[in-house]
């Protein structure tokens, strides 16, 4: 019995088809908001599935000189990496489907593990376009992940557990820590639109520089598959950072709004700005990201050592 | 035009001829040490199309139009030149209404180019917001111009003696309604340009150049002035109705990008002042005169200030029908040389945003290619090169 | 030092329409002057020819039955015509126009594209010349 529910967690609800499902419209919801936001039509709400299947369906043409197995390969680990964390994270408002003492770091590391395909995919290639996007894609993550880090253990921390699910039900049961730890708040959004490579942050893929970046060799099904995993990361990060910071997620209706509420910041955040430089983010995030984390971090532990929280 | 760098061992990322950053076809090579650029070259030529030639089998009213497709976007500057330079061959004035119509309709153009321009630079330094609202505001000028002239693009204004279209009341009003939403948004997007710290962040100190170099590598237009260099055809050898309503050159000192970005959105303000006062002051009477068919042998250069900077035409005629030799000389090829000039020492993400800075032009630069012959012959006297030039296009 | 000063747009976009016209469904209607498909009354016209010879594109021609009685026929390739009213503006007699409705002229085959403006019994005759023209080969197109 457990067997078959752990399978059915994993392929259907609320891991596999639905969070593919839910990835999908996230990534609709995300460009109908910018496109509202730019005063334009935008896509309809099949698109983004209509182009998955299109790309499914398209050969893939494999570039002279990559190693076949990882240009066939990466595309899956990314995906399995975003569904294996998928299952740590309270989806839908439910209880994740698995969940042990420090599941946090290793469902942020499965993340990291997607973008970290990302960049061997386009080093893996000898399109200069490719090698200069995952150069700048592994930049960026070494920037962005400490400071995305350090926001996330301040709740961790306040919650007195590392685990996805205690620290989503300390969260319910007490005032939203968007209010305590507002600079978290900030340092984790602006972190994730890091991770997904949302504009201002989207340097790696920059396609007035380098075309695709690191996917530009990418045609067919592997296309597709990264695509796929990005628009997971998108629901895994709104989820964490809802569940951290805007009060818990306990019922599906929250998640929706919360989540929903948070896609709509970023929308605004995304369309607000010019592209940063590589540099300047790096800049941006050691000087002042990581900066602020730590001084909110170093704040709550002061603050639970002296018994106020 | 091309400017060799020595690129052995070194990462080449190549721009062009398709790339998403440029929608028109150029070829650049940016050397790059990591993520700053050592060397870059130019290659053009992709959109030769042989308009000089092909304006000598046509005659003077065909040409025009011909020439008038150089470019989509300054489409009637290129069929005004021609026709300025036309009516100074053959001795004819147009009257007074249709040069300050002229002047209405070039100004209206270089509203709808500048802001064009601005949401192609947002573009490319990933600002697509600003890109999608310059773009829709745009469409106010584009609207204006069908209304005016009777199409969006070439508008076909000029005829050889003066203009088709007249201005109406109606239409007067219309555009004065429309001048104001767009005064109001080009203040905004001065704001825009002027103080949001990210878009500065891609913009000042990029692409710097002083005004030594660029009177020495000979920049123009609103590259030149965004570097201190008070150059404007409008103001320096005034043409059609600029002789009766002068403008006020914008410059700035700076030369960077920023500085190029302030000119032209500072010249959209004056572009809308003069034409408030064409229109409050627009001459009466007819709009255009009796031009013969036949132009009277001579030669004539004339000058007309682009959006781009100086437009410029050498016309011949033979006293036929037909110009006997038409040269044209576009702004946006005096300017790549300031990009390569510039480019050294920035970072491969500034090159989109240093290419389209000066704002360039394709089918506009590419007048003319380099044939390489398998004899090395490197003079030709004028009749053998006509003879070759023949052979070569027929 | 400011920072998202495109907010006011994205707020007031937020909650208006999008600006996109949904171009085959709701069209906007062109304006009055617009140079769309050339017309040609064949009443006034002298046969000058004045506005063939400009014609930048060679899109009109004017095909002569009976010089004496007037008797013409234009033949007009749509596909050619570049709209820029040049013929409009050559012909004295005001004997051309062009129209500001009719601007979709995008059609999959060639057919719509050429088409011959004149009297009905001037264009019936023609095609009877050209039908017998077509059974010689040789000089079947201009
Ligand atoms: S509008 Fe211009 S292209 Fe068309 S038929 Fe008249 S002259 Fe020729
Ligand atoms: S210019 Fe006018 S009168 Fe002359 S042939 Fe053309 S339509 Fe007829």
């Amino acid at each position: 019995m457990s067997e078959l529910s752990s399978l059915l967690a994993l392929m259907i609800f609320p891991g596999g088809l639905a969070l593919l499902a839910a990835g999908l419209l996230y990534e609709w919801a995300d460009r109908k908001l910018v496109a509202q936001l730019q005063n334009r039509l935008g896509p309809r709400w099949f698109q983004p599935l209509a182009d998955t299947f299109k790309l499914l369906a398209k050969e893939e043409i494999v570039p002279q000189g990559v190693h076949k197995g990882l240009f066939w390969g990466l595309p899956v680990v990314a995906v399995a990496a975003a569904l294996t964390a998928a299952l740590y994270v309270p989806l839908a408002g439910l209880n994740p489907a698995a969940a042990f003492r420090g599941d946090l770091i290793v469902a942020l590391y499965m993340l990291s593990l997607l973008t970290l395909c990302l960049g061997l995919a386009g080093a893996n290639t000898y399109n200069r376009f490719s090698v200069i996007g995952a150069t700048r894609t592994l930049t960026q993550l070494f920037s962005y992940e400490a400071p995305f880090m350090l926001s996330l253990l301040g709740p961790a921390l306040v919650a007195g557990t590392w685990q996805i699910s205690s620290i989503n039900q300390y969260a319910a049961g007490n005032t939203w820590m968007i209010l305590t730890q507002p600079v978290g708040f900030v340092v984790a959004l602006v972190g994730l639109m890091g991770k997904l490579e949302l504009p201002p942050f989207d340097a790696p893929e920059a396609e007035t520089e380098i075309v695709s970046g690191a996917l530009t060799e990418y045609s067919g099904r592997g296309l597709a598959l990264f695509h796929l995993g990005k628009d997971i990361e998108l629901v895994i990060g709104l989820t964490l950072v809802s569940a951290f910071y805007l009060g818990g997620l306990t019922n599906p209706l929250a998640f929706l709004l919360k989540t929903l509420a948070l896609l709509l910041i970023l929308a605004v955040l995304q369309s607000l700005f010019a592209r940063l430089r590589i540099d300047q983010t790096v800049g941006l995030w050691w000087r002042v990201g990581a900066l602020l984390a730590l001084v909110q971090l170093l704040l709550v532990i002061v603050l639970k050592g002296t018994g106020v929280l | 035009m091309e400017e060799q760098v020595q690129a052995k061992n070194k990462f080449v990322v190549p721009i062009g001829p398709q790339h998403p950053a440029l929608k028109e076809p150029g070829h650049f090579e940016f050397t790059v040490d990591g993520e700053i650029v050592v060397g870059a070259t130019v290659r053009l030529g992709y959109a030769h199309r042989g308009i000089e030639k092909g304006c000598e089998d046509r005659n003077w009213a065909q040409g025009m139009y011909l020439v008038e497709r150089v470019c989509g976007i300054c489409s009637h500057i290129h069929a005004m030149t021609f026709a300025l330079g036309a009516e100074k061959l053959a001795n004819v004035t147009a009257p007074p209404r249709a040069q300050a119509i002229r002047l209405l309709v070039g100004e209206l153009e270089r509203i709808h180019s500048h802001m064009l321009w601005l949401g192609v630079q947002a573009h490319e330094g990933g600002f697509d917001t600003l890109f999608m609202y310059t773009w829709r505001d745009r469409e106010t000028v584009m609207d204006l111009l069908e209304m005016l002239t009777g199409n969006r693009v070439n508008y076909s204004a000029n005829v050889l003696g003066g203009v088709k279209c007249d201005v109406t009341d109606p239409i007067a009003s219309e555009i004065l309604k429309g001048m104001d939403f767009l005064e109001q948004r080009a203040r905004y997007y001065l704001d825009i340009v002027s103080t949001d710290e990210t878009f500065l962040g891609r913009t000042r100190d990029v692409g710097t150049m002083t005004k030594e170099q660029a009177l020495r590598i000979g920049a123009i237009g609103p590259t030149g002035r965004a570097s201190g260099l008070e150059r404007d055809v409008r103001l320096n050898a005034p043409y059609a109705g600029y002789v009766d309503f002068p403008i006020k050159v914008v410059t700035e000192q700076g030369g960077d990008l920023l500085a190029r970005t302030l000119v032209r959105v500072k010249e959209l303000f004056e572009s809308i002042r003069l034409i408030r006062e064409v229109l409050d002051k627009l001459p009466p009477g007819e709009i255009s005169v009796r031009m013969p068919r036949r132009v009277p042998e001579g030669a004539v250069v004339s000058r007309v200030e682009a959006p781009r900077g100086e437009v410029l035409y050498y016309m011949k005629s033979a006293g036929s029908d037909k110009p006997e030799r038409i040269k044209i000389r576009t702004p946006s090829i005096c300017n790549w040389a300031t990009v390569m000039a510039t480019a050294v020492g920035h970072k491969l993400a500034d090159m989109p945003m240093l290419l389209a800075g000066i704002d360039p032009c394709f089918s506009c630069s590419d007048r003319s290619v380099k044939i390489v012959r398998r004899d090395d012959e490197q003079y030709m006297t004028w009749e053998a090169l006509r003879q070759y030039g023949n052979g070569f296009y027929r | 030092m400011k920072i998202g000063v495109m907010i006011n747009d994205l707020v007031r976009s937020l909650f208006s329409k999008p600006a996109t016209e949904k171009y085959p469904f709701e069209k906007r209607p062109a304006p009055e002057r617009l140079r769309g498909k050339l017309y040609w009354d064949p009443a006034k016209c002298t046969g000058c020819q004045l506005c063939v010879k400009d014609c930048p594109s060679e899109a009109i021609e004017l095909i002569v039955l009976d010089k004496v009685n007037k008797r013409f026929v234009m033949r007009y390739h749509i596909d050619r015509c570049t709209y820029c009213g040049q013929c409009v503006e050559n012909c004295r007699l005001e004997c051309l126009g062009m129209s500001s409705e009719q601007w979709e002229l995008a059609s999959t085959k060639k057919e719509p594209f050429e088409v011959f403006y004149g009297k009905e019994e001037d264009i019936q005759e023609l095609m009877d010349r050209l039908d017998h023209a077509s059974a010689t080969p040789q000089n079947r197109r201009d």
